[in-house]
């Protein structure tokens, strides 16, 4: 009996026409596309974009130049020097540069960052033309790029 | 009442002209389609820039084509390496001269019939015409002088030939039934039979139908070409226009196949129950798009298929024709044969 | 008749070599006689890199290793650095890292399905498998911020805590999981082509696999049911109910078999973990400078693409002074030769595929 089965089931195609009820299924159903750039997806909140410094909420910037994310960079993409300004309390940083095309965005900076300056913006937009622009100085770290949804990419249409 | 140069000059220029073009636009169609159906199928858009939905995609490939540098390999022989993609796309244009489109149409007086040529072995030359493609791929093959090209165009080769067999009984098949080589008889005998063949010989249509899909190298039979085996097919040393025409004349065949199909199982231009008189309405709409519509839908099942199986193997697709369809189309033939005796 | 032995190279670059991945082989009429991998296109100096680097420094460096399975490579380094270092990990990151290390699992399976049917001609069942394999990625992301090279585990346990919204996507997403590897196995488990181009392809018996150090899914397919996670429970795992899939012939179905079951189990062991998450911290205090005391020590995982091992030998300072990796990959890769033998030369793209070999992991 199970051979009679097997033997209809090799001779009327049942395997192949299972396949093709399968593809014919998912031909109706949704399709995941997003049609980037018209629409984003916005990625999730703790999402590793490009480094920025950031500034509390009087408007002070909060890097102490401590340089532990120097230290602890796997890749050496930091440069910092720092002093302390007459009268104020904490170190300042005078130089801040970061290596873009070193970085692995393995988050090690951010975790060790004692006052959180450093952290990942959700910017994936990280494409340059010539490697100079790949080195952020310190007023680039400061940088908020333009909202996700504005983006256009060149030549594409509105 | 017509004028002789109407009739004997302009008229059959203007065929010509139609016949050239209709499988053009499909080609230009099938481009689109194949990737809007495939991408599709997957779970994602496929082309939906060019153009609404994408339709100008394939004028984008054709241009993106016609700009490729043409290179020609130093120790090839240059006289083949041209002549091979103009042999596989002359072989299945020149078929559609003998495909029939519908019923003459009555203009006024005039009787336009919607083919070049009705020959009385009409599928025989059609057969014919479309294995010269063969020459095209050995010369492909050979011409490009690297060994992976011509170990994948003998491939080809064999393959082709093989699974012309399968189609020769099989249309044989059909056209004991019908009494006639001739394709406009063949489809005249489906509307007095007021049954498709397909329905009346589900093997022979099962048997040609793979066979097709076998001989115009398209998956799940596409082992020669296909880029991720070793032997990376005739068309590898071939850019440009070249390779375009390559391309082109493989959905040519595709389309002419599926012509085959429709005219030999399907009713050629037939609607559906054509001998039911409450349907009598379908009539209305003329032959040639039913015609139409029903080559759609074998062109969708040609890209639906290649989007869900997997890869025969060079040895198993040779097996599949030599051992079972070659014998099951032999004893449908003897099937057909003796009940059409009998009945 | 005399044969002639053609020799043919499947170089580096190719679509199907899962990398750059270069294959010498010697061929009589179709039928394979030798392979010979050239390995060495990915080499980055891993090894000698972390013999310059912080023990908390190599871990994301570990990312890039097997990179369609990153957790598993920062799993198998955090264990052997925190055993030679006796760092004691809590129980509930434990059990998170067992989440974690499942849920990578499965993006592992699921890409090599997807690679491995698109070998052989199914294209399809890549985007079906990918479309899951996106919201697994999605869930890394929404974890920790990195989807491929993820860095989720790190020495002492794991950077954050599984909460209660992350908990409950990522159950919605096991849940849809199974209808997916319902389709694929639909279109490919009965099929006709599939089964002519996997059934007695690439065999390699019991005896010879554990004689040439295979481990993994391959191994487990020959009949040798050998699992880390079983043998050497780490991480909690012994506490956790789950199987582990055994094949028969030790062909490239019973590969493709054995690898979708373990889909399923993992799925399993996720489940459970989920519901006996304990309560705790999620991470022990590890100093940034970790100064490790002199010794050597050897531990293995269970990563998706078989034993991980890391061998790690400290002279007490803060950089270790030698790690070596036992890459499951470039061990599996050394037995493709004897699974070749004798199989046409079509079937190498197949049995390739069905090690399911990364060539970071291979080259490092």
């Amino acid at each position: 009996m199970n051979a009679l089965r097997n033997f209809l089931a090799k001779v009327l195609l049942v395997d192949m026409i299972r396949g093709l009820a399968v593809t014919l299924r998912r031909y109706f159903s949704r399709k995941v596309t997003i049609p980037y750039p018209e629409k984003v997806k916005a990625p999730a909140e703790r999402f590793r974009g490009l480094l920025r410094l950031y500034r509390d909420e009087a408007g002070e910037p909060l890097c102490i130049a401590c340089k532990a994310c120097q230290r602890i960079c796997p890749t050496n993409c930091f440069s910092i020097e720092g002093a302390r300004p007459e009268g104020a309390k904490v170190m300042r940083p005078t130089k801040f540069d970061w290596k873009l095309d070193r970085c692995s965005f393995c988050g090690l900076c951010v975790e060790v960052c004692p006052t959180a300056a450093i952290r990942f913006s959700h910017e994936f937009r990280m494409t340059t033309v010539g490697k100079a622009p790949l080195l952020f100085r310190m007023p680039d770290m400061y940088i908020e790029g333009p909202p996700l949804q504005d983006y256009l990419c060149g030549g594409c249409r509105p | 009442m017509t004028s002789p140069l109407l009739a004997d000059l302009l008229i059959p220029a203007g065929k010509i002209v139609a016949v050239i073009l209709y499988p053009m636009v499909m080609v230009i169609v099938m481009i689109w389609l194949e990737r809007r159906v495939v991408a599709l199928i997957q779970g994602r858009l496929g082309p939906n820039r060019v153009g609404f939905q994408g339709i100008l995609q394939p004028f984008a490939d054709a241009a993106k084509l016609f700009f490729k540098e043409d290179i020609i390999p130093r120790d090839a022989d240059r006289f083949l390496f041209r002549v091979a993609p103009v042999l596989v796309m002359f072989s299945s244009l020149l078929a559609f001269a003998f495909v029939p489109l519908g019923e003459p149409l009555r203009l006024g007086s005039y009787t336009l019939t919607l083919w070049i040529a009705d020959s009385p072995v009409g599928i025989l030359i059609v057969l014919g015409l479309s294995s010269i493609s063969v020459f095209g791929v050995i010369f492909g093959g050979w011409a490009a002088n690297s060994k992976y090209p011509l170990m994948g165009a003998l491939r080809s080769v064999v393959q082709v030939l093989s699974y012309e067999i399968p189609t020769g009984l099989t249309v044989l098949s059909v056209c004991y039934i019908a009494r006639s080589l001739d394709l406009v008889e063949i489809v005249r005998r489906q509307e007095e039979a007021g049954v498709w063949y397909g329905f009346l010989l589900p093997v022979s249509f099962v048997v040609f139908w793979i066979s097709a899909v076998a001989e115009t190298n398209r998956a799940p039979f596409d082992l020669p070409e296909a880029e991720s085996e070793l032997v990376a097919g005739y068309h590898t040393e071939y850019s440009g226009m070249k390779f375009a025409y390559f391309y082109m004349a493989e959905y040519t065949h595709m389309v002419l196949v599926s012509s085959l199909v429709v005219l030999l199982f399907f009713g050629g231009w037939l609607p559906p129950f054509p001998s039911v008189k409450a349907l009598a309405v379908l009539h209305k709409i003329p032959g040639f798009i039913w015609y139409l519509i029903k080559i759609m839908f074998f062109l969708y099942v040609y890209v639906w298929i290649r989007a869900t199986f997997p890869r025969y193997r060079f040895d198993s697709l040779i097996q599949l024709v030599w051992k079972w369809l070659i014998p099951l189309a032999l004893l449908n033939l003897l099937v057909v044969a003796v009940l059409r005796f009998l009945l | 008749m005399a044969f002639k032995e053609i020799e043919l190279n499947m170089g580096p670059q190719h679509p199907s070599t899962h990398g750059v991945l270069r294959l010498k082989l010697a061929v009589d009429n179709e039928v394979v006689l030798k392979v010979e991998p050239i390995l060495g296109y990915l080499h980055r100096g891993m090894e000698k890199l972390w013999e310059s680097q912080t023990y908390t420094q190599i871990v994301p460096l570990t990312d890039r290793l097997d990179y369609l399975a990153s957790l598993s490579n920062n799993l198998g380094y955090v264990l052997a650095a925190e055993k030679l270092a006796g760092i004691e990990v809590p129980k509930r990151a434990q059990v998170i890292r067992v989440v974690l290390a499942e849920l990578q699992r499965l993006a592992s399976h699921l890409a090599w399905v997807g690679f491995m049917a698109n070998d052989i001609g199914a294209m399809s069942i890549l985007l079906y498998s990918f479309e899951q394999r996106e919201e697994i990625l999605d869930i890394f992301e929404e974890y920790i911020g990195g989807r491929l090279t993820v860095h989720g585990i790190r020495l002492g346990g794991v950077p954050r805590d599984l909460d209660a919204p992350l908990i409950a996507r990522i159950k919605t997403v096991l849940d849809r999981i199974p209808h997916t590897l319902g389709d694929i196995q639909a279109l490919l488990n009965e099929n006709r082509i599939w089964k002519q181009r996997t059934v007695g392809v690439g065999l390699i018996s019991p005896a010879d696999a554990v004689e040439r150090g295979l481990t993994g899914p391959p191994l487990r397919a020959t009949g040798v049911a050998r699992d880390m996670r079983k043998d050497f429970p780490y991480s909690s795992y012994d506490d956790f109910e789950f199987d582990v899939p055994v094949g028969r012939h030790g062909d490239v179905y019973d590969r493709y078999l054995v690898r979708l079951e373990e889909i399923n189990q993992s799925i399993r062991l996720v489940r459970q973990a989920l519901e006996a998450l304990p309560p705790g911290e999620f991470r022990a205090k590890v100093p940034r400078l970790l100064k490790v005391p002199a010794g050597e020590v050897y531990h293995a995982i269970e990563a998706p693409k078989g034993e991980l091992g890391f061998y790690i030998r400290s002279d007490g300072s803060e950089k270790p002074e030698r790690i070596k990796m036992r890459s499951p990959s470039f061990i599996n890769l050394q037995s493709l030769e004897l699974m070749c033998r004798g199989n046409l030369f079509a079937d190498v793209v197949g049995i390739l595929g069905s090690l399911d070999i990364v060539l970071g992991e291979i080259d490092k």
